[in-house]
C-alpha cells in the first residue's frame, strides 16, 4: 500500500469528529480566570501600595496575557476534542501541542465510566472514561452533554459485551 | 470433585514458625531494645521479653489458625483469613495467570514452600498461600493449573505435569553477564579508584567512598545473582515453568496464552557475546521485588541472560507460530536523526500475520513483540518537535508490564496507517481467540 508520507495522522476519519459541547470551554475557561485572577489582582495591588508602581504595571499586564492566553489556548483544546463511532471502534483525539489519537476496540473495552465534577454537572456535562487491560489507553471524552455520555455509555457496554475477547 | 477440594484447609502447622523466622531478627532487636529500657533486674526484662515472644507467636498462631482456603461450587479458589474482622476473597480462576511456588531460605530447610496464584485485575490480586509442605504445595499448584484450564478434580487429584527442560541458564555465564552491564563496571571502576587511592594514601575517605560508589550495585549483582541462579525454563502440559534460586528458590507458572507482550534487551556490553533478556508482559503478574520474586510489576522474567538464537527459538514456544526472523522490519525515516540522534539507526517496525514488532535503544537495544491478538488500544502521538520533523509515533498498547510497544519516530503519514492496520490485524486476530479455559470441552459458540 503506498503511502503517502506527509498526510495528517489526525485526520478525521470519513464518518468525521463529533465535536464535544462548547460550554466545556465555558467552563475549563471559569475555573482558570478563578485562580489567575485574584492572585494577579492581590499581587499587583500588593506591590502597587508598598512598591515601585512600574513593577505593579508589569504586574497586572503579565496577569491580563496570562489570562488573555488561557482563553485562547482552552478554546482550541476544546476545540481539538473530538470522537468518531466506527463499525468495530471507537477513535478518541484530543491535544494542540502534543496531540493523541486513540483507537479502543469495543471488545477490548473493560469498563465504562461517566463522571462529572460540581460545575460540570450545573452545565448539564460529564467525561466518559474508558478503560481496558492497558494501563496506558487513557482515553477520556470530557465535556459530553449528560444524555449523550449516558447513551454513549450504554452502547459501548452493549457493544463491549458483545465482542469481548478475554485478555 | 472431591470432599478434600471443597473443605477449608489450613496451612502447615509451622507456617506461624516459619514466616516467624523470617523476619525474626526484626522482632528481636525490637524486643531487646524495648527492655533495656525497663527499670527492674535481669529477671524482669528476661521476663518481659519472653512475654512479648510469646505474644508475637501467639497473634502469628492465631492468625494462622484463622486463614482457611478451598475450592467453592463454580471451582474458584476462596481464602478466608482475618482475626476479628474476617475477609473472604474469591480468585476466579478463568483470569488465572500465572501460579509461583517460592521456597524462601528458612521455609525451603523445613521443607516448606507457598503458593502465589496471580490473577488478572483488582488492586490487591495479590495472594500467598504460606507454607504447605513440598509434595502439597505442588498438587495445589498442579489444581489451579488444572482448574484455570477448566478440567475439575479433587484436590491433590490433578495429575503434577510433567516438565521438559528448555533452556538453562549457565552459572558463569549469569555471573559474567552481571559483571557486563555499563552501570556496574562504571561504579565498580570508579569504587576500586577510590578505594586504590585510600589504600596509597592511607586516607580513610577513599575507603568510604568506595563503600559508597561500590557498595549498591555490588549488593544487586550479589542478589539477582542469587536469585537468578541455576535460572530453568521448562514446559509442561500445564504451561511454562520458570525455576531458579540458590538459597531461596522459585518455580513460576505461566498458563499457555497468558503472554501479552515480549522484549529482547541486549545492553550494550553483551553485543559482542551476542546475549539478550527476555521479559514478558503477563496481566496481573509479577510482585514488586520485594517480596522475593524476580518479576516487575505486570511483568516475567523468562530468560535473565541467553545467546540470541536460544532466546529466538524460545519465543517460538511462548509465541507458537511465530517466526521472529520472517518478520520484515521496515527503518524510520531520514528526519527521525533529528528527534532520536542516539537510536536512530535501531529504529525500525513490521508486522506479520501474527505479530507486530518494533527495534530501538541506543546503549541498551531492544526488540518489542506483541501478538495482534493481545493489542488492547492502539495509538497515535505527535509531539510539537515531532510536527516540525513531520513524524509521529504509534502506540501499541499493551498490559501494564516492563514491555511498552510503540513504533517511534514514523513519517506521520505512515503512523496512521500503522495504526489502522494494527486495529485491523488485532480484530482478525481476535475473531480466531482461543478460549480462556483452553483445556475444556469446546462450547459451541453462539
Amino acid at each position: 500500500m503506498p503511502v503517502d508520507a506527509a498526510a495528517d495522522p489526525f485526520a478525521p476519519p470519513p464518518e468525521g469528529w463529533v465535536r464535544v459541547s462548547p460550554r466545556l470551554a465555558f467552563v475549563r475557561r471559569a475555573i482558570g480566570l478563578a485562580l489567575i485572577v485574584p492572585i494577579g489582582a492581590l499581587m499587583t495591588v500588593l506591590v502597587a501600595l508598598n512598591g515601585p508602581a512600574a513593577l505593579a504595571a508589569v504586574l497586572a499586564l503579565a496577569t491580563l496575557l496570562l489570562a488573555g492566553w488561557l482563553w485562547w489556548i482552552v478554546g482550541r483544546q476544546v476545540r481539538a476534542i473530538g470522537y468518531c463511532e466506527r463499525d468495530d471502534d471507537l477513535v478518541v483525539t484530543r491535544g494542540v501541542m502534543f496531540r493523541e489519537l486513540v483507537i479502543v476496540p469495543y471488545g477490548r473495552m473493560q469498563l465504562v465510566d461517566v463522571r462529572g465534577g460540581p460545575l460540570a454537572r450545573r452545565y448539564g456535562m460529564a467525561t466518559l472514561q474508558l478503560h481496558t487491560a492497558a494501563a496506558t489507553t487513557d482515553a477520556a471524552i470530557p465535556g459530553l452533554p449528560v444524555a449523550e455520555a449516558g447513551r454513549l455509555r450504554d452502547r459501548l457496554a452493549a457493544l463491549g459485551e458483545a465482542r469481548t475477547a478475554g485478555l | 470433585m472431591s470432599e478434600l477440594a471443597t473443605t477449608p484447609r489450613r496451612t502447615h502447622p509451622l507456617s506461624p514458625f516459619a514466616r516467624a523466622g523470617q523476619g525474626m531478627s526484626g522482632v528481636l532487636i525490637a524486643v531487646f531494645v524495648v527492655a533495656r529500657d525497663v527499670p527492674g533486674g535481669v529477671l524482669v526484662r528476661l521476663g518481659l521479653v519472653v512475654f512479648l515472644v510469646f505474644a508475637v507467636g501467639a497473634f502469628g498462631w492465631i492468625s494462622w489458625w484463622r486463614t482457611t482456603f478451598w475450592f467453592d461450587d463454580d471451582g474458584d479458589l476462596r481464602i478466608a483469613s482475618g482475626l476479628f474482622y474476617r475477609n473472604e476473597r474469591r480468585l476466579q480462576l478463568s483470569r488465572l495467570q500465572s501460579v509461583e511456588v517460592q521456597r524462601p531460605l528458612v521455609a525451603r530447610l523445613i521443607g516448606l514452600a507457598e503458593v502465589r496464584p496471580e490473577v488478572a485485575g483488582g488492586e490487591n490480586a495479590k495472594v500467598a498461600l504460606a507454607y504447605l509442605t513440598e509434595t502439597d504445595a505442588q498438587a495445589l499448584r498442579a489444581e489451579l493449573l488444572a482448574r484455570a484450564a477448566g478440567v475439575r478434580s479433587g484436590f491433590a487429584e490433578a495429575p503434577v505435569a510433567e516438565e521438559r527442560p528448555l533452556v538453562r541458564v549457565p552459572p558463569g555465564d549469569l555471573a559474567v553477564s552481571m559483571l557486563l552491564n555499563h552501570w556496574v563496571l562504571l561504579f565498580g571502576i570508579v569504587g576500586l579508584g577510590f578505594l586504590v587511592g585510600s589504600l596509597v594514601t592511607g586516607h580513610i575517605g577513599g575507603f568510604l567512598a568506595f563503600v559508597l560508589a561500590s557498595g549498591l550495585p555490588g549488593f544487586s549483582v550479589v542478589t539477582s545473582y542469587l536469585s537468578y541462579y541455576d535460572f530453568t525454563v521448562a514446559e509442561s502440559a500445564d504451561g511454562l515453568r520458570l525455576r531458579s534460586g540458590l538459597l531461596s528458590t522459585r518455580a513460576q507458572t505461566v498458563p499457555p496464552g497468558r503472554v501479552q507482550a515480549v522484549e529482547l534487551a541486549q545492553p550494550f556490553l553483551w553485543r559482542r557475546k551476542g546475549w539478550v533478556r527476555v521479559q514478558l508482559n503477563v496481566a496481573g503478574s509479577g510482585g514488586d521485588g520485594s517480596d522475593g520474586s524476580a518479576n516487575t510489576k505486570g511483568g516475567v522474567l523468562l530468560l535473565p541472560v541467553a545467546p540470541t538464537e536460544v532466546a529466538h527459538s524460545l519465543l517460538g514456544r511462548v509465541l507458537p507460530g511465530v517466526n521472529l526472523a520472517g518478520v520484515a522490519l521496515v527503518a524510520a525515516p531520514p528526519a527521525a536523526r533529528k528527534r532520536a540522534f542516539f537510536q536512530y539507526r535501531q529504529l525500525a517496525v513490521g508486522s506479520d500475520a501474527q505479530v507486530f514488532m518494533a527495534r530501538g535503544g541506543w546503549l541498551t537495544r531492544q526488540l518489542q513483540v506483541v501478538p495482534h491478538a493481545r493489542t488492547q488500544s492502539v495509538r497515535v502521538t505527535q509531539g510539537p518537535w515531532q510536527r516540525l520533523l513531520g513524524l509521529a509515533t504509534t502506540h501499541v498498547d499493551s498490559t501494564p508490564g516492563p514491555v511498552s510497544p510503540a513504533a517511534r519516530h514514523r513519517s506521520a503519514g505512515e503512523a496512521r496507517v500503522i495504526a489502522e492496520t494494527q486495529a485491523g490485524l488485532a480484530r482478525q486476530a481476535r475473531s480466531s481467540f482461543r478460549p480462556e479455559r483452553w483445556a475444556a470441552p469446546q462450547e459451541p459458540s453462539a
